[in-house]
């Protein structure tokens, strides 16, 4: 009975959904287009998917954590715009500047957005909202709103680094750019970091019930600037790494992505109200954002249906995992 | 609650305040530039269209929730009413049907908002960001991307035409205004929206219905939305599924600089009100200043936080004095 109830468990678990769905979509294309099945297809995800997971990784932990963060793709808009900019302004030419700099400002960013969610207890999404119109005009207004597009020459060598080179039997070449480390080591560090220590443990338990958390002895207000600059910071990187695979800074092209990387993270089973969430799911909901994203021409749907798929991705990923504690809960009454 | 009492008072005596500011330093500085037919004309032809949509976004803050579906609603409705009006030829039964049935598209559409967070109880920040999306994305399916433009001549009229020097659209606002003030204030729906959002669980045990509540409550949110639509679509003389995007942070901003406070519970129709007007003229003086579109952006996100970072200090200063 028990191993039974195990079982069922293990395949209406988020994780298992989502292969399914995966598994099932893949076919579904792999039928329609004979090409789809290679492994030109994995690079290519692959490589459309490391922006998503940077961002998908961070909107996670703030979930968890028990907030909401809609200001990122604006702040990742200054991060990655400013560096280039003055970079070009006065000639600097190395790594270290950018990638320093970008976290820099994502940090400096985030520590706003910790004073206003933390301290002043503003209501997330609210805050981030504003925050996103304070950073996005303002970027437009003081910076210009011209794309840099010639960038400095250490930035473009980035971009013709490869971790491999794939040739495939029709002799087209698939690189996989050595940026896609960044959302790997990202990923590892995350479920280290939210599985043995005592402050990702706290992320969980601030996000599940804020004043048990600090009863228990958490320091919620600390928890929750770390999560907010940590998240700024990395934001800063992740602009970085879309500067250098767009080959352009733009004060502009990250906007409104946050509805894409909310509906990752959602369908990857994190809860939205907190206190639930893994790496693994998140991981697993940007390839399937992933793979609808590129491959719904391939099924024949029309693209301006995407929108739309994408809500009732998110409204069904949230009703699911909601209904799915509401059953846990019953249970635990009984 | 005397102190409650007060506290929206003293919102709304520093609403009327500053708007009178602004009005002498109109005066002082352009008055033949502000007090002139057009420029009213101007300004009562702008802030009706958003300010439907805050008292829609107020109705959920007050509940303890918040809506940020309602651009996208209200993009629904004008696209729906539009393509039945083209679609039928532009008769004016068409635009009567029209009106209804993007008037019943909002409807459903709130309906489906407030079942999710009602039955489902997930949170209605998250419902109604999807919620944008589905809509929009709705929206997007019906026109395929372009606009859908040249709308009949009478519909147009709505949001663009006037009785004598009296905008027609003055009169939707101002029986909008009424409605919306009756409800909230008068009926037992709006006492039960304000116990709801100032504590849920005393709601449901002093015998409120708290599902039908919220059920309603976003139902009344969403056909603010479709008013709004109706209006944006008659007032471009075309519908669009992206029209208005800014409209979202602009209505969240005007219900919190309202006073109504953002966990729910309190919140006056009357500073809501003030709000939309203090609003419309700080815009109206950013166009006469010639502060481009960007700069308007982001001064706009800085009032929201502004206004929220004096909202919670001086609630934590209450409540350090009450203990």
């Amino acid at each position: 009975m028990k191993t039974k109830s195990r079982i069922s468990e293990l395949l209406t678990s988020n994780q298992a959904v989502i292969i399914m769905v995966l598994l099932v979509l893949s076919i579904a294309i792999g039928l329609r287009n004979n090409a789809f099945v290679s492994f030109s297809t994995v690079v290519i995800l692959a490589r459309a998917a490391i922006l998503m997971l940077i961002f998908a990784l961070c909107q996670m932990l703030v979930i968890i954590s028990g907030g909401i963060d809609v200001s990122f793709p604006a702040i990742a808009c200054a991060a990655m715009y400013l560096p280039v900019k003055m970079m070009l302004n006065y000639e600097i030419d190395n790594l270290w500047f950018p990638f320093g700099m970008a976290i820099l400002i994502g940090a400096f960013f985030g520590l706003i957005n910790a004073v206003l969610i933390a301290s002043l207890r503003i209501p997330p999404l609210i805050a981030t909202l504003g925050m996103n119109s304070l950073i996005s005009g303002g970027l437009l207004a003081f910076f210009g709103s011209t794309e840099l597009s010639r960038l400095p020459d250490r930035l473009n060598e980035m971009f013709r680094s490869y971790l491999f080179t794939y040739t495939a039997s029709s002799g087209l070449t698939y690189s996989l750019t050595i940026l896609f480390i960044i959302p790997v080591v990202l990923a590892i560090g995350l479920s280290i970091f939210l599985r043995y220590t005592t402050m990702g443990r706290g992320v969980y338990a601030i996000g599940g019930n804020r004043s048990a958390a600090r009863i228990a002895g958490f320091r919620v207000i600390r928890i929750q600037y770390f999560v907010y600059i940590f998240v700024g910071a990395v934001v800063g990187i992740g602009a970085m790494v879309s500067c250098i695979l767009n080959r352009a800074a733009s004060p502009t092209n990250l906007m409104g992505s946050e509805m894409m990387i909310i509906a990752a993270v959602v369908v990857g089973g994190t809860r939205i109200t907190g206190g639930h969430g893994s790496v693994s799911g998140t991981i697993l909901g940007v390839t399937l954002i992933a793979l609808i994203q590129n491959n719904l021409i391939m099924l024949g749907i029309p693209t301006h249906w995407q929108p739309f798929i994408l809500g009732f991705l998110i409204v069904l990923g949230t009703a699911f995992t909601s209904l799915k504690a509401m059953a846990s809960m019953k249970q635990a009454k009984v | 609650m005397r102190s409650v009492l007060k506290k929206s008072d003293s919102n709304v005596i520093a609403l009327s305040f500053l708007i009178v500011v602004i009005l002498i330093a109109m005066a002082l500085f352009m008055p033949d530039r502000f007090y002139t037919m057009s420029n009213l004309r101007s300004i009562v032809f702008q802030f009706p269209e958003y300010g439907v949509l805050a008292f829609g976004v107020m109705a959920c803050m007050i509940s303890g929730g918040i809506d940020i579906s309602l651009v996208g609603i209200a993009n629904l409705s004008g696209v729906i009413a539009a393509t039945i009006m083209l679609g039928m030829g532009k008769s004016n039964l068409s635009i009567v049907l029209g009106i209804l049935a993007a008037l019943a598209t909002g409807l459903l559409a709130g309906l489906f908002n407030g079942s999710l967070i009602g039955f489902l109880r997930l949170p209605p920040m998250l419902v109604t960001l999807c919620g944008s999306q589905l809509y929009a994305g709705l929206a997007l399916i019906i026109t395929k991307g372009p606009a859908l433009n040249d709308l009949p001549d009478n519909y147009k009229f709505i949001a663009n035409g006037s009785i004598g020097q009296i905008p027609v659209v003055l009169f939707v606002f101002i029986a909008v205004l009424v409605f919306v003030y009756f409800v909230m204030n008068r009926t037992v729906f709006g006492r039960q929206v304000r116990f709801m959002g100032s504590n849920y669980e005393a709601a449901r045990y002093s015998g409120i219905n708290n599902l039908k509540t919220t059920l309603r409550c976003y139902a009344f949110s969403g056909l603010m939305g479709a008013i709004s639509g109706i209006l944006m679509s008659s007032h471009f003389n075309s519908a669009k599924s992206d029209y208005g995007t800014q409209y979202t942070l602009f209505s969240i901003l005007i219900v919190v600089l309202g006073g109504v406070h953002p966990d729910g519970g309190r919140g006056r129709v009357a500073g809501v009100t003030l709000s939309i007007i203090l609003l419309q003229f700080i815009t109206q003086l950013f166009t006469f200043l010639r502060i481009d579109t960007n700069y308007r952006t982001s001064a706009y996100g800085f009032i929201l936080i502004s206004v929220l970072v004096i909202t919670m200090i001086s609630d934590k200063r209450r409540l350090r004095r009450m203990t």
